[in-house]
This record gives C-alpha cells, structure tokens and sequence, in this order.
C-alpha cells in the first residue's frame, strides 16, 4: 500500500543543510497496522508527513496507494489525499467555527459528495456523539473532540488512516478509549493504520513497529539493550 | 454548489465568531467615510458655486462692447438656459438742483438669474429682496445719490433725454463687483426705456452684458459652442474667471476637499489590509486542515473569494448607505451654519463610494486572502512553520496600483495624484530604515530601567519587525492627519490674511489732480486710513514689436487665447516705487527717480496670455497720442488685496503730461459710512465705489469652505482612528498569548498595564517623530506645488507630533489591549491553542 526508496528529507536553516531523514526504504502493506516509533526530534512525524503527501522529499520516492506520489503537484497530491487519507492529529485540528457534525462533513463536501450528512451522522453515532453534533469544538472535552477527528477521518471511505501522536494531549484513561476507537474502526473499515506514537499501548496494538532514530530506520532495541536502558 | 454553501457557511460562522467585524467595519468605514465626504462636497460645491455665480448675477456671463448675434441667445435657450441681458454705460444724470456723474444699468424683466436684487422705499434702510428690477417707466438709484442730487422718492430725475421717477432706493445688487466699469453711482432702469434716454448714440462707450443660468452639463456645452463665435470685442466667463478673490478660494478649497478624500481613501484601505491580513492570518490552520481533508489551492481560492466577494458587497452597499444617510444627517446638523440651501444630492458621489469600496478590497484585501490558496498542509503537522512570510510582489503591486489608480480616478490631476504619493513612498523608505534604528536604540535603555520598562522593551526588540511595521503604519495614519490639519491651517491662514478686518473696502477714482490734496487732508481729518493715490489714464497697445495690436490679438485668438488681448483699452498709471504685493518676476524695476526711455511693466497674466516678454516693444495710443516703450519688467500682483492694482505700470517720466485722474482705496467701518457723503458733497466728480458688500459675501463663502474644509479633517480623523485599532488589533494575538502566560507566571496586572502603557507610548512616540518629518516633506511639496502658497517650516509641529503620537497611541493602544489583564489567562490560552 505504502512504499518509500531511499526516502530524504532536509532543510535549509541559518547553520546550513539540516538533514531530517536519510536513506528511508520500508513497505506497508495493505490493512496493516504500523508504529512509527522514535525519540523526539528523530524524524518520525516528518517521516509521517511525508508519507501523506503533505510535504514533498528531498531524496527517493513514495508510493501510496498505486501511485506514485513525489513528482506530482499540490493539486494531485490534494486529489490523492482526498481519495485515499483520513488523519488523526495529536491537536485534533477540528475547525472553530464549525459545529461537530459540520467537522465530519468537511471531507466529503470538499470531494462534493450529495450524502455527507447522513453519513457524517452516522459516523458521530458510532463515536457516540450523536447527543453533541450540534455543538462546538469549545463545547467538547479532548477526548470529544478527537472522537469527533477520528469520525472525520473515516468520513471519506479512506484507504489509509495516518495518526500523529492521537493520544498525546489526552489522559490516560481516555487515552485508552481513543486507542481502542481508532483500532475498531480501523478493523471494521479495513484501512491501512500508519501512526507515530511514544505511547507503548499504542505501539504494541500495532502489527508491528517502525523505529526511526536520527532520521534513519533502526533496528528495534533487543531484551538486553532495554533492560539496560531500565538502568538495569 | 457546495464549495459556495461551504463557503457561506464559513463567512457567517466567522462573523457570529466576531472574526470578520474589524475587517466589515474596515470596509464599511472606507466607503461610507467616501461617500459622505464626496456626497456632502458634492453639493456644497455646487452651492458655493451657485452662490459665488450671485457674483455675476448668472453661472455665464458673455461681456461685449457691442452687441451680440441673437443666434446665440437663441441657442443658449434651446439649450434650456435661463437668458437674460443687462446694458451698462456712464452718464450724467441731473436732478432740479444738482447733477451727479453715474453708472447706469439698463436691465430686463429676467435680471438677476442668480442672487437677488434688494430694493427699500427710503434710503440707507436694509431693504428686501424682490423679484425683478424698476418696471418701465420707473428707475432705482442708489441711498447716497439721493443726498448728492438733493432728491426723495418720488422725485423725477432725467437720465439723458427722459425725465423719470425714482419710486424706489437700490440697496444692492448682486453682480456690483469691483470693476470700473462699474465705476460711479448706480442707476438701475428698465432695458425699454434706453431708446427714450437717448444716451446710446454711435460711439458709445456702451457694456453689454448677456447672462445665462442653468445645469452644469447645457452650461459646458454652451461654452464650448459659443467660444469660437465670439468676436474680439467679447469674451465669456463664469464665477472663478470673473472674480478672482472668489475663484482662488474656490479652487484651493476643491483641491484641498479633494486631497482629503484621497488620504482617507489611502487610510481607509491601510486599515481593510491590515484586518484582512490578520483575518487570512487566523486561517492559515484552518486551510491546512482542508488542504489535508483533500481541498485543492483551487477550492481554496473558490471558497474565499466567495466569502470576498459576498462580504465586499454587503459592507460597500451597507457603507454607501450609512454614507448616505450620515451626510444627509450632517448637512441638518450644519444648516444654522450655511446660509445657503444645499442642492439635492446626485448619485454619482453614491456610485463613487461603492467603485470605491471594491477597489480598495481588490487593491487590499485580496492579496492576503489569496495567500492562503499557497498554505503548506503539511502545517498542521510542522508547527515549526510559523506564520506566513512576508508579503510577496504581487501583494504590494495590488495595493500600489489600487491606490495610485483611485487617487488618479478622484482627482482627475496626475501631478496632484503622484505628488502625494511620492512623497508617501519616499517617506515610507526613510521611515522604515528609521524605525527600525530607532527600535534597535532602545536596547541600551532597556537594560537600566525598572521591571515594567524592561518588560516593555524587551517586548519591543522581540517584536523587531512587527513593531516596525506598526511604528510605519502609525506614522502614516498620524503624518496624513498631519498634513490635512497643516494645508488646512495654511489655507485658512492666507484666506485671513488676505482680507484683514481693515482691508480697503472703498475705492475712490475720477479724482482731479486739484482735489488729490484736500481729499488726502479730509480723509486723514476723518481718520479713515487709505492706500496711496495713483494716477490713471485710458489708453490702449496699438502695436506690438512693429505688427499691428489688433493683427496680433486675431492671430492668438486663433490659436486658442481666451482672454482680452494686447488691444484692449486698459486704465494705466505710472509709479517710481513698486506697489504692495507686486513681486517683479523678470526683469528689473525701475529707480524711484527714473527719467530715461519709456518704459512699462506687465502682470504676470497679461504678458503670458499675450505672449509677451521682456524686452518687448510696445506702442501705447493715449489720448489720441503714441508713446513707445519697452517691457522692463513682469510681475504677479495679488489682485484679492483690495488694493489699486494695474496690469500695466509706466515708469516715471512718460505720462505725467497726460490729463489724468486718480484713485485710490480706503477703510470705512460701518459707522463712518455717513463721511461718504460729506465726501461726494466735498467733492462731487469723485466716484466711490463700495466693495465692503463684496468684501462680506467673499469672507462668508470663504467660511462655507472653511466648514467644509473642517468636516473632511473630522471624518479623516476618524478613518485615522480605524487604521490605529487595525494596527492594534493586528498584534492582539501575540500579546494576548505572552501577557497570559506572564499573568500565568505571576506578573501582577500592573506590571502587564505598566509595560503596554510603556510599549506604546515609545511606539507613539517614535510614530510621532517620523510623521512630523514625512508631513513638512509633503506639506513642502504640496504648498508650494498645488496650492501656491508660501511655504514656512512649522517649529511646532516638531512637538506637536511626538506628544500628540505618544499621547494619541499610548491612550488608544493601551485602551485597546486592557482586554488582555481582564480576560482571565486559562480562556485565553484555551481560545488561542
């Protein structure tokens, strides 16, 4: 479903080139659910944006879906993600002044489809904020809001589901709600589940995990080399 | 279909959000300030210009030694003007015991077409108003011939051949003017009575004059077709070629009515691009968030235009309304203080304010909208982004072009229009460098002083570039208020100066070399002051560097002089010493005591419509004489002085073997009007000519411009005020965000207060500091340039403006931003995460 070769990144800052990714070469395949895993600041969520097409490499390529993506233009990368990508953030990113059920609507107006209500509704049921659609994002608690972001993102029929850090800003308990959510819906729509998380829950729901470490793919830490870290 | 509803959608959840009112209030000010100003001018002008045509008795006037082709009347009605014809000429009129030498007026039943004659039954009374002038068989004469003639109404008096009764006393009448060949007291009669009078004879020295009234557009036809019939014995005129005093007010009053239009356009748009730039700002995430949700740049654009265009066209036609209405509300409130009826108000200034308002949003609101069509998606993952970056080419071209092209469309004058804006620009520059050295400066200061100073400078240095920008706009919203008040005060200064409270407001001429003395001595004896007494003498240019005079007038007629030419007869004078307000251009003048070759100097006017220059050669044919000269000199006169003042100047040497007569003018204050009789009783062939009523109606439209010259200022104020709460506005979110985290930290509200106190009064300052240096640059231009006025070096604006930006800016901003110690820290953070 999701392929890179020899994936780069960088940018130009004050100091000179800042090389973000390097040399990233990895598979996804369809209906797979996959971690993204790595410190801060070790590339992932660049390497999750990419991914997306909502940034364009310095180096390789990226296919998604059955298309390759990096030669193509903001128009078609938009008509892309339309298509084929719903997103999760870790700040939910809901609009201010749209009410919950106008949220969920967007993607499928944007596209122009004629049935966005009805099926905006029935994803807010089966979140269980039907009682709240009317209300506003300053009205709903974090975990409201991002219930309302995970319905928006399967409101389009979506092939791949990316999520940045979906429980970052949220409790625990809720956290956990979230989690069990996102992996419901990715089952029953069948969708391809992307995700960058520091969250272990997270990751071990996942099939497996992608570790990224200074903006290259790693192998992931042994038994011993985690008990160390323990301080052991 | 649904792109539109979606964006629909969004406009009116933004506006029950209050996201949009800064940039509707923006948009709506901008026009409605527009149109009020250009409605409330719009018919103010044309009711100075109906009043100042009383001047004329008419809107035209077609003046001639001889009659005119009646084809021409005829046209002017077919035209649907309003015609009417007076005649004028000078004669002895005899009473049973006296006679006196007067102006007569021969006028028909449709004189005045504008203004009003006003008559009385016993003179020196106020008189009232009438319809028309003495029937046939009846004449009017002046309050003061009646005391010089020794007669009452009722008595008979013989003009010329006929012996008439005076049934009523002329009190005024509306085209006196200041002319000589108004010269003498009036007689007013009925046109069918000149046959009987039998004063027309051939060689009359005879004034026709044919009036004409009517709309704007017959009158400009009117002219355009009659000019090219005229003869060389007649020429046409209107109020501002007619009366100088009147016409210079007029003009200076426009340009100046137009110069604040265009600055509060140019505010009114600084103040729609900064709230459009902070409302596409708060969007940036939002069209991230669509962008990944599959929007295309394309649905982008659709989506904001269409909130654009809906909202541009709501608050142009909510602004073209409130502007309606707002003028018609202010000229109620003016109307104890115009003595004149404002005429219904035309639709153009309303279609004006709406042209107005789309361009300003295409010129300033657009680009930034349509910035965000190029917002990353990848934003709403990357917060390292940050805002937008500074606006490309393309944002600034929009606005440059918007501004330059409505300044041109308002002023129809290029050299007006890139003047100011030049000047805008090149003050721009040097304030941008400027601001951002003084910003700099303030680092050292910062350092020493107490925790509300450091807070507040630090602010400043953080915000480096936005705070540039801030100090930029700020200055230029002060500087155009500034150059407004600074034209406004200058305007009114000259106009002051002009007609002084002891201006002359008599002139005596037809003075014989034997009374000049004991004229000199009665009027000193009464304490009535008086300019000196020139000779004066007819003559007339009989030729011109060898061609004949009236060759070379049909050869310039012909190719378009408008105005009397070389051959016209002229009164002349001569003088060792250079008169009042006279300023020698070219050439030289001459010594006191000159007694060499003949020689004459010119005004200005006169020698550039006629084409001639120093050096010249000029024939004069005096008296039946010729004397040769030669052009010394070329000078302006300041013909609104109310003093004797010459086109033409002989110097010593040449005229005084010429018969002559003399005149002079003198200040008579209301009670001592009555000297004038001791005066003619003194001296009978003397003729006063009275302009003090001129004088009056010159300083009352002068006021009416003033007025209006004020309202434009009070409302460009206001603009001004919007543009300073845009500007504020514009930086609310930072502020907001960095006080609440402080607030969070523990600083007291004080601390908060005391360094945005603090930050804006140094922003106001600085504000102030460059406002003052870009208005004396622009002022400079602009008096000495537009309005012809000597320019001076205004010391205290060099106070004014810095202490008027601190106090103006450090009060409004700090009032402005009190929301962010009231508000409490944990909504503030909430709303802007």
């Amino acid at each position: 479903m999701i392929k890179t070769e020899n994936l780069g990144k960088s940018v130009s800052t004050s100091e000179g080139q800042l090389t973000i990714l390097k040399g990233i070469d990895l598979e996804i395949k369809k209906s797979e659910s996959v971690a993204i895993v790595g410190a801060s600041g070790s590339g992932k969520t660049t390497l999750l944006s990419l991914l997306a097409g909502l940034d364009t490499p310095s180096l390789g390529k990226i296919t998604l879906g059955d298309r390759e993506i990096t030669s193509l233009d903001e128009d078609q990368r938009a008509k892309v993600r339309s298509e084929l990508v719903g997103f999760v953030f870790q700040s939910f990113q809901l609009l201010a002044s749209l009410s919950a059920i106008e949220n969920v609507m967007l993607p499928a107006e944007l596209r122009g489809d004629s049935d966005a209500q009805a099926k905006a509704h029935e994803l807010l049921d089966r979140v269980g904020l039907s009682h709240r659609m009317n209300h506003y994002p300053r009205q709903l608690s974090g975990g409201e809001q991002q219930r309302v972001a995970i319905a928006r993102a399967f409101a389009s029929s979506v092939e791949i589901l990316f999520a940045d850090e979906p429980t970052g800003n949220l409790d625990t308990t809720t956290g956990q709600h979230i989690i069990d959510l996102i992996f419901e819906l990715n089952a029953e729509f069948g969708t391809t589940l992307v995700l960058v998380t520091h969250d272990s829950r997270l990751a071990d729901r996942c099939e497996r995990s992608i570790h990224i470490a200074s903006g290259e793919l790693v192998e992931p830490p042994g038994l011993v080399e985690a008990v160390s870290s323990l301080g052991g | 279909m649904k792109l539109i509803s979606l964006a629909l959608k969004l406009l009116w959840r933004d506006w029950r959000a209050g996201e949009l009112t800064l940039l509707l209030a923006s948009l709506v000010i901008a026009v409605g300030s527009v149109t009020t100003v250009s409605l409330f001018v719009d018919r103010l002008q044309q009711a100075l210009l109906t009043e100042s045509a009383t001047f004329l008795a008419a809107d035209k006037v077609i003046s001639s030694d001889q009659p005119i082709d009646v084809d021409i009347v005829s046209y002017a009605t077919s035209l649907g003007l309003r015609t009417s014809e007076t005649l004028g000429f000078l004669s002895m009129v005899f009473s049973e015991e006296r006679a006196q030498f007067t102006s007569v007026k021969a006028v028909d039943r449709y004189y005045p077409l504008r203004g009003k004659l006003i008559a009385g039954d016993q003179p020196f009374v106020r008189g009232a108003p009438v319809d028309e002038g003495p029937a046939p068989g009846e004449v009017w004469i002046e309050s003061r011939l009646f005391s010089s003639l020794d007669i009452a109404p009722g008595d008979l008096l013989d003009v010329g051949a006929f012996s008439i009764p005076v049934t009523r006393v002329l009190i005024k009448e509306p085209d006196r003017g200041g002319g000589f060949s108004s010269a003498g007291p009036r007689v007013l009669m009925n046109m069918a009575d000149v046959p009987a009078t039998e004063v027309v004879q051939p060689g009359s020295r005879l004034t026709y004059r044919y009036l004409f009234a009517g709309d704007r557009k017959s009158l400009a036809d009117f002219e355009a077709w009659v000019k090219p019939r005229l003869g060389l014995e007649a020429r046409i005129f209107g109020v501002k070629e007619g009366a100088e005093g009147i016409g210079n007010a007029l003009d200076r009053g426009e340009r100046f009515l137009l110069l604040g239009s265009l600055l509060g356009v140019v505010l009114a748009g600084v103040a729609i691009a900064l709230a459009a730039q902070r409302y596409s700002l708060r969007h940036y995430d939002h069209v991230a968030i669509m962008k990944t949700l599959g929007a295309t740049p394309r649905s982008v654009d659709m989506i904001f235009i269409t909130i654009f265009v809906t909202l541009g066209s709501t608050a142009t036609l909510f602004g073209a309304a409130i502007g309606y209405g707002m003028q018609m509300g202010v000229a109620k409130i003016l109307a104890p203080y115009i003595p004149i009826e404002l005429p219904e108000p035309s639709m153009r200034p309303v279609l004006l304010g709406l042209v107005t308002g789309f361009i300003c949003l295409l010129s300033f609101a657009l680009p930034p909208l349509l910035k965000l069509r190029s917002i990353d998606p990848v934003r709403v993952i990357r917060r390292d982004l940050g805002d937008a970056s500074a606006a490309g080419m393309m944002t600034y071209s929009f606005a440059v072009l918007g501004t330059l092209g409505l300044m041109w469309w308002y002023s129809q004058d290029l050299k007006l229009t890139v003047m100011i804006f030049s000047g805008a620009v090149i003050s721009l520059v040097l304030l941008f460098g400027v601001a951002f050295l003084l910003l700099r400066s303030g680092r050292v200061l910062g350092m020493q002083a107490g925790s509300a100073w450091r807070l507040a400078l630090a602010g400043m240095q953080r915000r480096g570039q936005e705070n540039t920008m801030q100090i930029l706009v700020f200055g230029l919203a002060i500087m155009l208020l500034l150059i407004l008040y600074l034209v406004r005060t200058a305007l009114i200064t000259e106009w002051q100066s002009q007609i002084p409270a002891d201006a002359p407001n008599h002139f005596a001429i037809n003075i014989t070399q034997e009374d000049v003395q004991p004229i000199k001595t009665l009027l000193a004896e009464n304490g009535v002051d008086s300019q000196p007494l020139y000779p004066m003498i007819r003559g007339r240019v009989s030729s011109v560097n060898g061609e004949s005079a009236s060759d070379r007038d049909k050869r310039l007629q012909h190719s378009g002089r408008e105005a009397p030419g070389s051959s016209s007869g002229r009164n002349l004078t001569w003088s060792g010493v250079l008169p009042d307000d006279n300023i020698v251009i070219a050439g030289e003048w001459w010594d006191e005591n000159y007694l060499g070759p003949a020689l004459v100097s010119l005004e200005k006017d006169l020698a550039s419509r006629n084409q001639l220059k120093v050096g010249d050669e000029l024939v004069f044919t005096i008296q039946g004489r010729e004397v040769e000269t030669r052009i010394a000199s070329i000078r302006t006169v300041a013909w609104d002085n109310m003093q004797p003042n010459f086109y033409i100047i002989f110097a010593p040497g040449t005229l005084e073997d010429f018969p002559s007569t003399f005149m002079t003018s003198f200040n008579l204050k209301k009670e001592q009007k009555l000297f004038l009789n001791d005066l003619l009783k003194a001296h009978p062939t003397m003729t006063v000519i009275e302009i003090d009523a001129l004088i009056e109606q010159v300083q009352r439209i002068i006021s009416q411009v003033t007025l209006a010259i004020e309202l434009v200022l009070v409302l460009i104020i206001g603009s001004g005020g919007l543009v300073l709460l845009a500007s504020i506005q514009a930086s609310m979110d930072e502020r907001m965000k960095q006080h609440a985290i402080l607030r969070t930290l523990g600083a007291s509200r004080r601390l908060i207060l005391g360094s945005l106190a603090i930050e804006f009064c140094a922003l106001g300052f600085f504000a102030g500091i460059l406002a003052t240096v870009g208005a004396e640059i622009t002022v400079f231009m602009l008096q000495t340039e537009i309005f012809e006025l000597d320019y001076e070096m205004n010391h205290e604006l060099w106070v004014l403006g810095p202490v008027a930006g601190t106090v103006l800016i450090g009060a409004v901003g700090t009032f402005a931003t009190r929301r962010v110690v009231d508000t409490p820290p944990a909504s503030v953070l909430r709303e802007l995460a």
